[in-house]
């Protein structure tokens, strides 16, 4: 009887519950929110990150080739889409952050460039987790990795502010701990023509080093901390989407064996960091900042 | 189909639980539900184990307990 | 005007744009790269005349432009594009997909050398790389059969038993910048000819979504390889359809030129036989029993063909604009045709040259010589060299 319920439910969720990601995975999370707004009518595009292992269990149409091959794939969709008269189809492309960040960093650019109309979205869990842990563009200052085991040391890509520069319609930075916010920025992404970019953080038990039933509360922390603070840009205007009080970013960082190795100089240059950049955000609020 | 191996699993105490729906909404995997009669359910065919719902609920109305003792 | 059969001289990058134009490719993502480059801004040119409509995605580099074609050709569109030598090694990991995912993408390679040993001009490298990948190659000789070739590999890739990608092969320069007679067939002539093309595998389209995979990796290769089998018989009958319609083919696979009563042949591939049959025709009036084969299709390699034909010769020559360091012995041709022939009784004795390496002129004389020790070699029953390099000796400068 159970059984039947959770049958029908995966069935009108569109997705499979049960993925081969680890415990606590952000993935999985993240199409389960995503599919609550994205309708029938979607295809996917996507490979290559742990959150790949959720692509297998969505149930819209989904393809993909390697992540060295991120919003291509895509764009030749895209122009299929528009040969056949198929515009209505609402196209995501996702990619992790190796991916984004890294090998596919110039495809992204492009397609932001070309303006494809699509919805570009990183599942960013900050590392190549789908190998085994190694330090990608996107790793924070000071994570251990597999290839980063003194702790990284150098900075982490603003990625978001990086694809806003190129004069897209829409980006936006969004977290799994924080679902209507997604939601919202996924729903407004869809009603825009043109490159939308949304980079979620999502949390990896496994590569940050944490109890996985602290997923949802160390991604939390994560916003909450201002480390991945939450915003919008829109027609190049900031909009900063959570404004409460800084926690000490030391909450965070303790909470994740990757930081563990971290001196209090280090922890003092992270939070100034983060302190500039929530000030910077603040005072922007509301103002065009890509011109 | 692929074995699950657990080592915990959720059990709720329908008195505690206050139907808020926060596990449904943080459970990874989908397989935490709030029924009609307002009774949380789970797939344990499916679930990992993982305690996110545990952890995100306000009542503490979710245990992880051993696996097999559910 | 642009619909209406027409006939002017052309350069084979022209000739490969109206046959992308022709066959109505729905899809054209595309980076430019010397030698290919006219061919993209032709089709930028067509699509802005009104002559062509079709998405032309103007990409960012090679690698994306093969992703690009993919992710197109998946979600159901017919799929153009084209490239050369380091654009074509650039883009050399998507390359692999289309086979193995059974995609009828057609490519122009614009044959380049590659770098550091050489500089723009052709040699095949680039396009017989592929060879182990699982597309289908075929190489023309002039601007026409370009034209028509694209045409045709339309026919042969979407063919439900195949659905495998087609690379039009021609050289650079030689063939993509050198005008010859061309004649552009009637657009509803060709719409008769090759319809609209529908996978019936696939379909990424949410209303009606299908994508079967194959139940192991095995069953894929497998499927690739008896494609490629399929293949051998499906360009010759689509060569034979195209030449009842149009008026013109090219035998498909390989063409047999003067070789009647012929001791000996050549093999040549591209545009180096245009300069081969004025040779043989001349070597013909000077009594010597030479022939010409006219290899088209090298993927899948003839070797059913050459079976046959082989036991008329003595001697074989082949000639080998490539290399392949390391190898067995000579050049890739070679090394194929050596294999397709090892178990035949009565096989001739193969004469290997490389000649035209990095690009530099394919010269009547160096033709001549080729044919004159291909000969020889049938007389004394001796080949003299795993291969001969031409370009090392001083043959004159004679075109």
């Amino acid at each position: 009887m159970i059984n039947e319920i959770f049958d029908q439910h995966y069935k009108d969720a569109k997705i499979q519950g049960g993925s081969t990601c680890c415990p606590g995975c952000g993935g999985p999370l993240f199409w389960k929110i995503a599919l609550q707004v994205l309708g029938a009518n979607t295809i996917v595009y996507g490979d290559g990150p742990c959150a790949m292992c959720a692509l297998r269990n969505i149930k819209v149409p989904h393809y993909g080739i390697h992540f060295s091959f991120v919003a291509d794939g895509a764009t030749g969709i895209n122009a299929a889409l528009r040969a056949k008269g198929r515009e209505d189809v609402t196209l995501i492309s996702s990619a992790g952050d190796g991916a984004t960040a890294d090998i596919s960093f110039g495809k992204i650019s492009a397609a932001a460039e070309r303006n494809e109309n699509m919805i570009q979205i990183c599942v960013d869990n900050e590392a190549y987790m789908n190998t085994g842990i190694q330090k990608s563009g996107l790793t924070p200052y000071g994570a251990w990795t597999t290839t980063t085991p003194s702790g990284k040391t150098d900075n982490k890509k603003d990625i978001p502010m990086i694809i806003a520069a190129h004069k897209v319609p829409y980006v936006a930075t969004a977290s799994v701990a924080y679902p209507i916010d997604l939601k919202r920025k996924l729903e407004k992404a869809m009603s825009i023509k043109g490159f939308k970019f949304i980079h979620t953080i999502i949390p990896c038990p496994t590569g940050w080093r944490f109890d996985p039933a602290k997923a949802v509360e160390v991604t939390k922390l994560g916003v909450d901390s201002w480390v991945t603070p939450l915003y919008e840009v829109e027609e190049g205007v900031l909009k900063v989407s959570r404004k409460a009080e800084a926690k000490p970013v030391n909450e965070y960082l303790t909470a994740q064996g990757r930081f563990r190795r971290l001196s209090e100089e280090q922890i003092a240059y992270i939070q100034s960091e983060v302190d500039d950049k929530r000030d910077d955000l603040m005072a922007q609020d509301g103002k065009k900042i890509i011109h | 189909m692929a074995q699950v191996v657990r080592s915990f699993a959720p059990k709720v105490d329908q008195d505690t639980c206050i139907a808020c729906g926060i596990c449904v909404t943080y459970c990874p995997e989908s397989t935490v539900l709030l029924t009609e009669e307002k009774k949380i359910i789970f797939d344990y065919r499916y679930c990992k184990g993982c305690g996110v719902c545990a952890n995100e609920c306000p009542t503490n109305a979710i245990a992880m307990v051993k696996e097999g003792s559910q | 005007m642009s619909d209406k059969e027409f006939t002017r001289m052309m350069e084979g990058n022209e000739a490969a744009a109206w046959g992308a134009k022709l066959s109505r490719a729905e899809v054209v993502p595309a980076y430019p790269i010397t030698p290919q480059t006219e061919l993209i801004s032709n089709i930028a040119t067509l699509i802005a005349e009104g002559k062509m409509k079709t998405e032309y995605i103007m990409v960012e580099g090679e690698h994306t432009a093969m992703a690009a074609a993919v992710g197109a050709s998946a979600a159901g569109a017919r799929v153009f594009t084209a490239s050369s030598s380091q654009g074509v090694a650039f883009m050399d990991e998507p390359l692999w997909i289309p086979p193995g995912r059974r995609l009828p993408i057609v490519m122009c390679y614009v044959n380049r050398t590659m770098a550091p040993l050489g500089g723009l001009r052709p040699d095949h490298n680039d396009s017989m790389h592929q060879r182990d990948k699982g597309w289908i190659l075929l190489y023309c000789e002039n601007s026409q059969e370009v034209l028509d070739t694209i045409i045709q590999a339309y026919k042969i890739a979407e063919n439900p038993e195949i659905y495998l990608p087609v690379g039009v092969c021609y050289d650079g320069y030689f063939v993509s910048a050198t005008a010859t007679p061309t004649t552009v067939p009637d657009q509803a002539q060709v719409d008769e000819w090759l319809p609209s093309y529908t996978h019936e595998w696939y379909s990424l389209m949410p209303d009606s979504h299908k994508m079967p995979a194959p139940k192991s990796f095995l069953e894929m290769r497998m499927g690739v390889a008896e494609a490629h089998e399929k293949a051998k018989k499906v360009i010759k009958d689509v060569d034979a359809e195209f030449k009842k319609q149009f008026g013109r083919g090219y035998g498909g696979i390989i063409e047999e030129y003067n070789c009647e009563d012929a001791e000996a042949v050549i093999v040549t591939m591209d545009s180096m036989t245009g300069t081969a049959r004025d040779v043989i025709d001349e070597m013909r009036e000077e009594g010597k029993k030479i022939g010409l084969i006219k290899l088209k299709c090298f993927r899948p390699f003839p070797s059913e063909e050459f079976k046959k034909i082989a036991k008329k010769y003595k001697a074989i020559g082949v000639v080998d604009r490539n290399n392949s360091f390391g190898s067995a012995g000579g050049g890739i041709v070679a090394i194929e045709l050596s294999r397709a022939l090892y178990d035949a009784p009565d096989k001739p004795l193969i004469v290997d040259f490389h000649v035209g390496l990095s690009g530099t002129d394919v010269t009547m004389n160096q033709i001549r010589y080729i044919a004159d020790e291909t000969l020889e070699a049938a007389k004394t029953g001796k080949v003299k060299h795993v291969v001969d390099w031409v370009e090392s000796h001083d043959l004159g400068e004679v075109m």
